[in-house]
């Protein structure tokens, strides 16, 4: 059984049996991966507090029998304590975590997504990552991921969007009016909305207004919740607790 | 082979945590073994916590009357109230000797990524039971990971605008413990919650 080391990220944990923890980790060079810790649960020395949701770790890991890693050793190399303290921030750190987490498979090296979702941790600990950042941050790891809707251009004839543009998840981005017919789904959409999450998505850092970023909202969510097959989890947290 | 009776009480007691089939057997063969009374007492105890044990009315710990012995003793302070995840929370910091103010406990804590909202604690009864005015002060006792943190951050937000005293437990270093030994993110935890002296 080989054992190597690699950086990672925590994505989620779940508790199994009485004493052991899977945890589900972003490596950099390993991609998403199963962890077994043995013991985390009984014994608090062995990883106490490490295996928490986006703990930035080096860890030591083992190849087992199954596609399930086994989780040797984890060093916390950045525990992002000012993220943890605001509940905003545990928000938007636990949607970037879960978004990471579905838009991924096992096994598949994401050495970008990586550094991205570290990245973005980074300034929400800095508190350099207000609300309009995790949107620039979602379109960025939904285009690492092959998923990248389009707001420029009519999604089915490929012309401008128009005066009075449509967002259809199933088509994948904007609909000109004239095309709406042939997009049941499409909902319309307000032309600033189209110009700034294009904008966030060419790296432009320009905060978007409270009722823009809840239109933005919800396009992103049809938009992943039709391509992922289900609705994050997070985001209703995010609903409830009305933040974003 | 077996006796069905026996395989059965094998069978239901391997489904307790942490009990395997070899240590079910074992459990089975001692009630087997042990006076009638014993079988007698241990099967009406088992139903009786079915039956009688519920939770409090007020502040949701588990009891076999409407009120629970917390809430019901007179010399216990009313106006602290300690928030806590889970009755064996509660137990432990009973062990302590030390709270002397009454309990609320939330029956779980916020779980984003489990899809655990406001909604499925017991923070709506929370509300309710300090709109008395009585209590004054809450002390915030959720675990100290990024749910429980964020339980305590949520009720915060909740609790502050009623002009209530709202604290957060301490923490840090175990007691006798040793420096060197300890975990980074405790030891990183301890550092930044430092006190003046
Ligand atoms: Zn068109
Ligand atoms: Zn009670």
């Amino acid at each position: 059984m080989e054992r190597f080391a690699d950086e990672a990220l925590v994505l989620s944990t779940v508790d199994y049996g009485e004493a052991d923890r899977l945890v589900t980790l972003l490596t950099r060079e390993h991609g998403k991966l199963t962890a077994f810790a043995a013991g985390a649960r009984k014994s608090k020395r062995r990883f106490a507090g490490a295996l928490e949701p986006y703990m930035r770790l080096r860890v030591q890991l083992v190849e087992t029998r199954g596609s399930t890693v086994r989780l040797d050793s984890a060093d916390i190399v950045a525990g992002y304590y000012t993220a943890r303290a605001e509940l905003s921030l545990i928000a938007r750190a636990l949607y970037a975590v879960e978004l990471c987490r579905e838009l991924t498979r096992e096994h598949e090296p994401h050495p970008e997504l990586f550094a991205l979702l570290e990245d973005y941790l980074r300034r929400l600990d800095a508190k350099e990552a207000g609300p309009t950042s995790l949107l620039a941050f979602e379109l960025a790891a939904l285009a690492h991921a092959g998923l990248m809707p389009r707001f420029d251009a009519c999604a089915l004839c490929g012309g401008p969007p128009g005066e009075r543009p449509r967002f259809d998840q199933s088509h994948g981005g904007a609909v000109c009016e004239a095309c709406s017919g042939r997009a049941r789904e499409a909902v319309v959409v307000p032309t600033e909305l189209l110009s700034g999450l294009r904008a966030l998505q060419e790296g432009v850092r320009q905060p978007l207004s409270p009722e823009l970023r809840a239109r933005a909202r919800g396009v992103l969510n049809v938009f992943i919740s039709h391509h992922l097959g289900r609705r994050l989890k997070s985001v209703d947290f995010m609903a409830q607790v009305g933040l974003d | 082979m077996t006796p069905d009776p026996l395989n059965r009480l094998v069978a239901q007691l391997a489904k307790l945590p942490g009990i395997g089939e070899k240590t079910a057997q074992r459990l089975a063969f001692h009630i087997l073994r042990a006076p009638g009374e014993y079988a007698a007492e241990l099967s009406q105890a088992i139903r009786e916590v079915k039956e009688k044990v519920h939770l409090c009315t007020r502040c949701f710990s588990l009891t076999d009357t409407e009120l629970c012995g917390f809430c019901r003793d007179s010399k216990r302070d009313e106006r602290t109230l300690c928030v806590v995840e889970t009755f064996a929370d509660l137990m432990a910091l009973e062990r302590t000797r030390e709270f002397k103010g009454r309990y609320h406990v939330l029956h779980g804590v916020l779980s984003p990524l489990d899809g655990v909202g406001p909604e499925q604690l017991r923070i709506k009864e929370l509300l309710e039971r300090l709109g008395d005015g009585r209590v004054e002060e809450l002390i915030l006792a959720t675990n100290p990971d990024v749910e429980g943190e964020a339980t305590a951050l949520y009720l915060t937000r909740l609790l502050k605008p009623m002009g209530l005293r709202v604290s957060r437990i301490a923490q840090g270093l175990p007691m006798g413990g040793d420096l060197e030994y300890a975990d980074q993110a405790t030891l990183a935890k301890a550092l930044s919650a430092r006190r003046e002296l």
